[in-house]
């Protein structure tokens, strides 16, 4: 049977049509979930930056005051800049031991599960747990940390209440608590690299070193872009931690955007305000998020 | 494709199989896990429920409105009130509220549960009341939840910190006419004109006055005699900070005060301001009231205490921690609660110790104290047995017993020569203490107002600010709050 140019060009559209309504149904759910509880969410929010008010009280339209109120808020600024400090301190830190630990890992022959389990326990902290936990550590008094500086005959050292101390001190437990995360991470990304490559570089009388930086780095460029971008949105809404350890304290030196934003919320009812900061954050992420995306894809 | 189609009959079913699968991701994907459909999210953790009487019941246990000679409605203290009210009579009340309460005490449910069994015995037998407690470091947010969701709890235990913003957003019921009925005028009169003048703001009465918390000094008399600075550490400022340095030991802190926002710290810091004249708002609630150069000496000697080596480092130590200090002997004097006097008097710690106030400053010798009202959520379906609930728990024999399980002031005036008989810390706090107290300013953004100011004074405390480039610092805070 032959067919005409007519009617094979419309069962070519049937078939994609039907192949693409298909795959458009596999979608839907996903898709609706997007639209329900993240889009909806987030167009609502934009519009609740230009409004006051609305979950207690009546909402009312102020135009951009709430813009110009976060812009001029010295807290809003000061927990902008405690939030970009503290990634910027804990993301290199918890890549750069990750790594060390997962080649580390990749080298020995047996008995790495024991150590992989080990270090994967404090990524199943609860946020609590892990609060408790560094309570005996780093307490003044009775911490583990303070007991060894005494010891040597130091003064205690006030981690958690020290204004220049806290947000480092922070950043500390939250590499703690990551490092088996990304340390797992990158060890299966390592796992997976063609061995072949190694062995001829090796042969060619490259080093360890080189055959890091010329062979492992490049190759692992995909685990390391998804690594960014996870690492940079989990960070930039950090909350948990300085709110169950500091408070934001001490002199709101820990004092975060997200930690900012429940204030605003919950504490001080400053519907219009809380919303427009957090949609600064969700626009900061999602600038990030195209720029690593362009400069680790395209530049690269 | 229709060839393989004939092999494969079941391809023809492949947009069958894509809805149903699609249905099957969609509600795994949306459906969250199991308990999340099973936990009422708007109801805090801890509950209980009073349980529903056949017969009202006194709180011994015998049947009380059985005999037809006995009135029906009695308040808590026995007299009659239903038949000379025009409100419903309280045997026709029905129905559940519920009523939410911060923790004074481990035991709160329990004390509560006496509240609500003596209210289901001699009140309301057919009102069950369902407690529960919010937690106090986050009690704002969770608050606002509750309101928010459009079914809060009918009863709240608000203080005067929180109580005026929820009041300016309309959450809680205007009980002016309540408490203005003739049948409850006695009652009204029981309780200080001045816990009236908090509970009373924006034209409105937002709730019934009925605990007060006062923030006192915990001293160890040991270490001041052993010091020598018994008789004369609380006469000025300058002499605290020479007893504290004659105090101070390797091993004892010779001051301590709470630092930090999250312990809400300025009850520790309030009367200083107080005693210099000043207050965190002005006059008239239209700007930053930390005028004048007594403030900033008070905040100044503040300063000079926090970092004169003679106090734990800022930060270094929580609320409790604190009182453990002073329980084990490393405190000799410490700015906190009177709660902890229970624990004090349950658990004698191996020394002797007293409870006192701050020295006088230039202005005067205030107490710091806030307090705590009983207020009907707006939303509210069942508010006449939240009223007779209420005037039930704020009633003498109630709220007195509850006073003196807890370690809490009073409200009513009829009943404070009565209670703390066993217990003198609790006694001289209500005698001494009480009639010093200068509350805060029930303003709508007292809370805010205090927290964002906060922070610069935690600052200040480690040395980092002047008490008078600390006083600016706050009231920058402040103004751009009220401004905002």
């Amino acid at each position: 049977m032959r067919l005409s140019s007519g009617e094979h060009r419309r069962l070519r559209r049937r078939y994609k049509l039907r192949t693409a309504l298909t795959a458009y149904l596999f979608l839907a759910p996903n898709l609706l979930c997007f639209a329900v509880f993240l889009l909806l969410p987030v167009l609502w929010l934009a519009f609740s930056t230009f409004r006051t008010g609305g979950v207690l009280g009546p909402a009312e339209f102020v135009g951009l005051d709430n813009w110009r109120e976060t812009f001029g808020d010295p807290l809003a600024r000061t927990s902008i800049r405690n939030t970009i400090v503290y990634s910027a301190m804990a993301i290199p830190a918890v890549f750069v031991i990750a790594m060390v630990l997962a080649l580390a890992l990749r080298t020995i022959p047996r008995g790495g599960s024991p150590i992989r389990v080990a270090l994967y326990l404090p990524t199943l902290q609860p946020t609590i747990v892990a609060a408790l936990i560094f309570t005996f550590v780093l307490h003044p008094d009775f911490g583990v940390i303070n007991f060894a500086v005494r010891t040597l005959g130091r003064d205690p050292i006030n981690f958690l209440g020290d204004i220049s101390l806290a947000l480092p001190t922070v950043a500390g437990i939250e590499v703690w608590r990551g490092t088996g995360f990304w340390t797992m991470m990158f060890l299966a990304g390592l796992v997976g690299l063609p061995h072949e490559l190694f062995q001829a570089a090796e042969l060619d009388g490259a080093g360890a070193v080189r055959r890091f930086v010329s062979l492992a780095v490049p190759l692992l460029r995909p685990t390391f872009y998804f690594a960014v971008i996870f690492a940079t949105i989990v960070n930039l809404q950090l909350f948990d931690t300085v709110f169950a350890l500091t408070d934001g304290g001490p002199a709101n030196s820990t004092l975060t955007v997200a930690l900012f934003v429940y204030r605003s919320l919950f504490s001080f009812g400053e519907i219009g305000f809380g919303s427009t900061l957090s949609f600064i954050l969700v626009i900061t992420v999602l600038a990030l998020t195209g720029a690593q995306t362009y400069l680790m894809r395209y530049r690269s | 494709m229709e060839e393989r189609e004939t092999r494969f009959p079941f391809l023809r079913l492949r947009p069958l199989i894509a809805v149903l699968t699609a249905a099957v991701i969609l509600a795994a994907a949306c459906g969250g896990d199991d308990e999340s459909g099973t936990d009422a999210p708007d109801q805090p953790a801890t509950t209980t429920q009073a349980s529903e009487p056949d017969t009202a019941q006194d709180s011994d246990g015998s049947a009380a409105a059985e005999d037809p000679d006995e009135p029906a409605v009695q308040d808590s203290d026995g007299s009659a009130t239903a038949e000379d009210s025009d409100e419903p009579a309280m045997a026709d009340l029905s129905g559940t509220i519920g009523f939410i309460k911060g923790p004074h005490s481990a035991m709160e449910a329990e004390f509560e549960q006496q509240i609500i069994d003596d209210f289901n015995a001699d009140v309301a037998p057919n009102v069950e009341v369902e407690f529960s407690t919010y937690d106090w470091p986050v009690h704002v947010a969770e608050l606002t939840t509750l309101f928010a969701s459009g079914s809060p709890p009918d009863v709240q235990y608000l203080v005067d910190l929180i109580y005026p913003s929820f009041a300016e957003q309309g959450q809680l019921h205007d009980m002016t006419e309540l408490v203005n009925d003739p049948s409850w005028a006695d009652e009204r009169a029981a309780i200080s004109p001045f816990a009236w003048d908090l509970a009373e703001q924006q034209g409105g009465t937002w709730g019934v006055p009925v605990l007060g918390a006062v923030y006192n000094i915990f001293i160890n008399k040991d270490l001041l005699e052993e010091a020598g600075v018994a008789d004369s550490w609380d006469d000025s400022y300058e002499s605290m900070l020479t007893a504290a340095r004659a105090l101070t030991t390797d091993d004892v802190f010779g001051f301590a005060a709470r630092t930090s926002a999250a312990d809400f710290a300025w009850w520790d810091w309030y009367p200083y301001i107080h005693n210099a004249g000043g207050d965190v708002l002005s006059d008239d609630w239209s700007s930053c009231g930390l005028v004048g150069q007594d403030v900033v000496d008070a905040m100044q000697f503040l300063i000079d205490i926090h970092t004169a080596g003679v106090a734990p480092e800022p930060g270094s130590l929580t609320n409790q921690g604190l009182f453990d200090a002073f329980k084990a002997g490393k405190i000799a004097i410490l700015h906190h609660e009177t709660p902890n006097i229970t624990d004090l008097n349950a658990n004698p710690p191996d020394f002797e110790w007293d409870v006192a106030f701050a020295p006088p400053g230039p202005q005067g010798q205030t107490v710091m104290g806030n307090f705590g009202i009983l207020s009907i959520a707006e939303a509210s379906d069942n508010k006449d047995a939240a009223w007779a609930f209420i005037k039930h728990w704020a009633s003498a024999p109630q709220v007195g017993r509850f006073a003196e399980q807890v370690s809490l002031q009073v409200v009513r005036e009829d009943i404070i020569d009565d209670l703390f008989a066993e217990n003198a810390a609790m006694a001289k706090v209500q005698s001494d203490l009480v009639p010093r107290v200068q509350g805060l300013q029930p303003h709508p953004q007292i809370l805010e107002a205090l927290q964002s100011a906060w922070p610069v004074a935690e600052d200040a405390f480690r040395g980092n600010l002047t008490g008078a480039e600390a006083i600016a610092g706050m009231c920058d805070a402040i103004d751009g709050v009220l401004a905002g």
